[in-house]
């Protein structure tokens, strides 16, 4: 677990990693925990957290060439008494890159989710773009969020924005669509899924994104009941 | 004949949050009758059609509904919606992140389901989707957009009859369908709502004016204030309410 994995997209390259998470936890060890970014390359790293998995996720990402793009995105669907840790950093030191991350899950039963996501602009990185959002749902009373944003900005000519929530299902929209016969679960299902979809469609392979939209989707059902 | 009533509301008494709406309602639907609920604001209209739909929020404190000799009050919205119920929601709500197909499809497949019937193949249910979108002059590429999302008031009407002809309910609830809408939504609307009525079928036309009462003429008409019925009458009753307002009764 403390070994360090490193990773360096190379110039004008374009790297995409997928990670899916179930209670075996064999893909975490997977997951790089720093990535450096060379001049014009493009990352997207998309992790996908099942019920059963533990997990601690430290991913430093580190944009160090010009005209750089990382794209960090990531779900999460918690139950019983997991815990999720994320912890990403993202580190902006030349200018004309950009970076977003995209953070949406729920939490349920006992489970516990840390959210920790942390933008920094260095003082030469001029006209850095760079977003953060992490949006949760709570599924149960006894369920925990945590979400920690951090912005540090040292230059002047940059376009940067962090925002998190976290909220519950809807019940006007659960009425609207039981009153059209959608069964409550179904109802959950569905709101559930429409929550996590703009995650999923960072996987940008159709065939691996259908492939896990419906382990999610067997996931949440289990969460509706 | 007993046979012929549809919806049979006994004594209905209902309250939200501890305050009493609904004190007392009667009204007896026989079957291919279309029945006009017209009154003030604040009087219990909309939530007489919630509490219809069954929504969790409502409470009935006494009372009883038995709708085609069944218990209403003991099923879940979704077994009323099965049943043949509709309500056209005053205010459709906005689902992000669904679209109108995935939702419809959800819709009539969970009615199916409740019927035993397998769930519609996927062509015929798209060819389905098209014929009832043209039918309330919704534009195909609808199909594709998040449920209500960026609607108009108009288009959100017509979303509602558009899934009120999707579902084809014995029961059609008009809440205030005719709210925000200007004269051409209104005729599309009541159009809708004229061709889907059969001798088998029955509605409730909800509304504060007789504006919509032109378009679609009710069999018989009410007037509920203040959580009761207090004049049950023809279509007749209309014109004497524009003309009088409801402080006669």
């Amino acid at each position: 677990m403390n070994e360090l994995n490193q990773l360096t997209v190379s110039c004008g390259q374009t790297l995409q990693k997928v990670f899916v998470l179930g209670p075996d936890k064999k893909a975490a060890g997977q997951i790089p925990s720093s990535i450096t970014l060379e001049r014009d390359s493009r990352l997207d790293v998309v992790l996908v957290i099942l019920p059963g998995a533990e997990c601690d996720i430290p991913l430093s990402v580190r944009l160090a060439g010009e005209g750089c793009e990382a794209n960090v995105s990531g779900l999460y669907v918690c139950d019983s008494s997991q815990k999720v840790k994320i912890a990403v950093d993202m580190f902006h030191v030349v200018p004309h890159c950009n970076s977003r991350q995209l953070f949406k899950g729920m939490a349920a039963g006992n489970s516990r989710v840390d959210f920790y996501g942390k933008i920094v602009v260095a003082k030469d990185a001029q006209k850095t773009e760079a977003y953060q959002e992490n949006h949760n749902l709570l599924l149960s009373d006894f369920a925990k969020v945590d979400t920690k944003p951090q912005l540090e900005i040292y230059a002047d000519d940059v376009k940067c924005s962090h925002g998190a929530t976290v909220g519950r299902l809807n019940e006007e929209e659960q009425f609207y669509m039981r009153s059209r016969g959608i069964s409550l679960e179904d109802a959950k299902v569905l709101q559930m899924i429409s929550f996590v979809s703009p995650v999923l469609e960072h996987v940008h392979d159709v065939e691996l994104r259908e492939k896990i939209a419906s382990e999610v989707e067997d996931s949440l059902r289990t969460l509706a009941v | 004949m007993a046979n012929d009533i549809l919806l049979e509301i006994r004594g209905l008494h209902a309250c939200v949050e501890d305050k009493e709406i609904l004190k007392g309602v009667d009204l007896t639907i026989r079957k291919g009758e279309i029945h006009a609920v017209m009154g003030p604001n604040g009087a219990g209209k909309s939530t007489l059609s919630a509490v219809l739909a069954g929504k969790p929020q409502f409470t009935v404190t006494s009372g009883s509904i038995t709708f085609m000799g069944q218990d209403l009050l003991a099923m879940s919205p979704e077994q009323r919606a099965w049943a043949g119920i509709f309500l056209s929601f005053q205010y459709p709500v906005e689902i992000p992140g669904v679209t109108i197909t995935n939702f419809m499809k959800t819709a009539v497949n969970a009615h199916r389901q409740g019927k035993g019937l397998e769930p519609l193949k996927a062509g015929d249910f798209l060819k389905l989707m098209r014929e009832k979108m043209a039918f309330v002059q919704m534009k195909p590429e609808f199909a594709k957009r998040e449920v209500n999302v960026g609607f108009s008031g108009g288009e959100k009407k017509r979303n509602e009859i558009f899934q009120m002809a999707m579902l084809d309910p014995t029961l059609a609830i008009l809440d205030e369908t005719d709210s925000g809408l200007d004269v051409d939504a209104l005729r599309i609307v009541a159009n809708g709502v004229n061709a889907l009525h059969t001798p088998e079928k029955s509605a409730i036309v909800i509304t504060h004016y007789q504006r919509l009462l032109d378009y679609i003429v009710p069999d018989v008409v009410h007037v509920l204030k203040d959580g009761k019925i207090v004049k049950t009458a023809g279509r007749e009753l209309v014109a004497d309410i524009e003309e009088k307002g409801y402080d006669i009764y």
